[in-house]
């Protein structure tokens, strides 16, 4: 073993200019593998994050015209019994009628318990003028309608709910949640705002949730698992929806992505392994007369064939070591000099250490097998041809 | 080659001669275990060759043999110590200072005290054969092959070669079998062997040996 491997680091030392271009060779395979990997995981984690980062992932709807009035109750018994999600929130839902003088705006009155919905849909970075609403009546709507109402903060306006009543409100504040379906409809209140304009007590009509980060893709089976709550509690049947259920062009792409990320990484791995088959197979022959050497010195077959195996293993760590490197400069690079004008990366790289790792573990693993092939013939080559043929 | 029957003894020195074709090589070869005869059994220390396997013939060829080629066949790559000592490492045994001072000793035997440590793709032809022959006394074989050990040398390096090849055989009691052309060194041996067309020609013994 020993002696195979310092033969292998002699062999390899003895073309320095050979060696080190094989390791170029194996690190830019490697760097190219790290900088897509991360690039493509960094693009879907903030796809899906921008996409579903603020919004509810799973949703416990009543059915229609019921209410839940025992959600706190729900969200004690979800909490202890369903693994997977990081937040519950109640909300209730009136739609209606905004009225200013003249103007009218159909609206989506929507009320929270603020400090659980803030951690789904940070309102608080929503928020552009004015604050979030704390006392009753007190609503922030969505910076769409300030064109279409013309209302400003503070305004006293009317809210419309058809056959129920109406109910006068406070503008506090203005949100912009970048997506103009929920700025020119939603409006944010407190649940007892649209309790009290329901005229229903203290109930809910959904519960919103958040899974935990690297949860994100088990929403089915967590969702499967809050329905089997319900099923479980006796309670009635509310509809439990998730976000894959409801995204399925989003996932369909996200997927497409992914296959794609793993098709380039396949083939840079085969034209690696390729490579360095090739070349090592070119040092077999370099060192055929070596071989010979050996074997007329009595060098088993099996150490003839480590020499080799050694030198495939050692291109393979030091080519997975700077390809590595070089895959880390590579990310560091495009997130440092491709920014938006505010600053931020065009797109934020993702570097995930487990997947790094794999990298490299596959480039010295392909490193092994593309010296199989050379090893074996080490092993053959015999000694009366290399003498002959001197 | 055909009907070739020979037996050598321990410790004697003895020269194959014949034209280039006549087959001399090869029979060193097959007496060497480099190559397989078609038919026949080759018999070294008593163990017969044909039904070994490779590792048995490798372990034979580390231990009992040693070959000196022609074109000296150094490992290019490494120095002329390491190229002395590789025999000994390849038998896997632990190289210890004893070992080292042994191969030092070969290399000063045959006159390399200076360039112990030069590359062996640095050093002169002579050099190299010299280092070749250190290496093949490495494992204190009982037989040493050498197929024209001097053939690439001028007639004083080949003057040198030879007297220190009968002095190895005289004090460590090696058995030589050496193949050249020139007669006049072939004639400095124990016994001459011709090969002509594949069969022996001649084979003389001298008494006084």
């Amino acid at each position: 073993m020993k002696l195979a491997f310092s033969i292998a680091v002699r062999f390899l030392k003895s073309g320095k200019f050979q060696t080190w271009f094989i390791i170029l060779g194996i690190a830019i395979g490697v760097s190219v593998q790290v900088f897509i990997g991360s690039l493509i995981s960094g693009l879907q984690k903030s796809l899906v994050d921008k996409t579903i980062g603020n919004s509810s992932q799973i949703t416990i709807q009543a059915p229609t015209g019921e209410y839940l009035s025992d959600y706190s109750d729900i969200i004690t018994s979800l909490s202890t019994n369903v693994d997977g999600i990081k937040i519950y929130s109640p909300t209730i839902t009136a739609r209606g009628t905004l009225l200013e003088g003249t103007d009218t705006s159909p609206v989506v009155m929507r009320g929270f318990d603020f400090e659980s919905a803030n951690q789904i849909y940070s309102f608080n970075e929503k928020i552009t003028e004015g604050r979030i609403p704390t006392a009753i009546n007190e609503i922030a709507l969505g910076i769409g309608f300030k064109d279409s109402l013309n209302i400003d903060l503070n305004d006293q306006i009317t809210f419309d709910i058809p056959t129920i009543g109406a109910t006068e409100v406070t503008i506090v504040g203005f949100f912009d949640f970048k997506v103009s379906a929920i700025n020119t409809a939603w409006a944010i209140t407190g649940l007892n705002t649209v309790q009290t304009s329901l005229g229903v007590g203290n109930v809910v009509d959904s519960i919103e949730s958040q899974i935990e980060d690297d949860l994100i893709f088990d929403a089915e089976v967590i969702s499967a698992s809050v329905e089997n709550q319900f099923v479980n509690d006796g309670e009635g049947i509310p509809t439990v929806s998730n976000w894959i259920q409801s995204n399925e062009e989003l996932l369909s792409g996200l997927q497409g992505q992914s296959i794609s990320s793993i098709m380039i990484q396949v083939f840079v791995m085969i034209s690696v392994v390729l490579a360095i088959a090739s070349i090592l197979a070119i040092i077999v022959m370099q060192k055929s007369k070596q071989i010979g050497i050996l074997k007329a010195m009595g060098i088993q077959n099996g150490d003839a064939s480590l020499i080799f195996l050694f030198e495939g293993l050692i291109l393979g760590v030091l080519g997975a070591v700077f390809g590595v490197l070089l895959g880390l400069g590579l990310s560091y690079a495009f997130t440092t000099f491709a920014l938006n004008s505010d600053g931020t990366p065009v797109v934020p790289l993702f570097i995930d250490p487990a997947f790094i790792a794999l990298s490299a573990v596959i480039a010295i693993v392909a490193s092994l097998g593309a010296s199989l092939i050379p090893a074996r013939k080490s092993s053959k080559l015999s000694v009366i041809e290399v003498i002959r043929n001197a | 080659m055909f009907g070739i029957n020979l037996a050598f003894e321990e410790g004697s020195f003895n020269s194959i001669i014949g034209q280039s074709g006549s087959g001399k090589s090869t029979l060193l070869n097959i007496l060497g275990s480099l190559d397989r005869p078609t038919s026949g059994d080759i018999i070294i220390n008593g163990k017969n060759t044909k039904n070994m396997s490779n590792t048995e013939i490798a372990v034979l060829r580390n231990e009992s043999l040693g070959f000196i080629f022609q074109f000296h066949y150094l490992l290019p790559e490494f120095t002329a110590l390491e190229n002395v000592l590789m025999p000994y490492r390849i038998s896997k045994r632990p190289v210890t200072e004893e070992t080292i001072k042994y191969a030092n000793e070969l290399l000063d035997i045959v006159g390399l005290t200076k360039v112990k440590n030069n590359l062996a793709i640095n050093m002169s032809g002579g050099q190299q054969q010299r280092v070749a022959i250190a290496r093949s006394l490495m494992n204190n074989p009982k037989i040493i092959l050498a197929d024209e050990p001097t053939g690439n040398l001028d007639s004083d390096s080949t003057e040198q070669v030879y007297e220190l090849l009968r002095k190895i055989n005289r004090q460590f009691g090696t058995t030589f079998i050496i193949i050249t052309h020139d007669r006049h060194i072939a004639e400095k041996a124990d016994r001459i062997i011709e090969i002509k067309d594949g069969r022996i020609n001649l084979d003389i013994s001298k008494t006084n040996a």
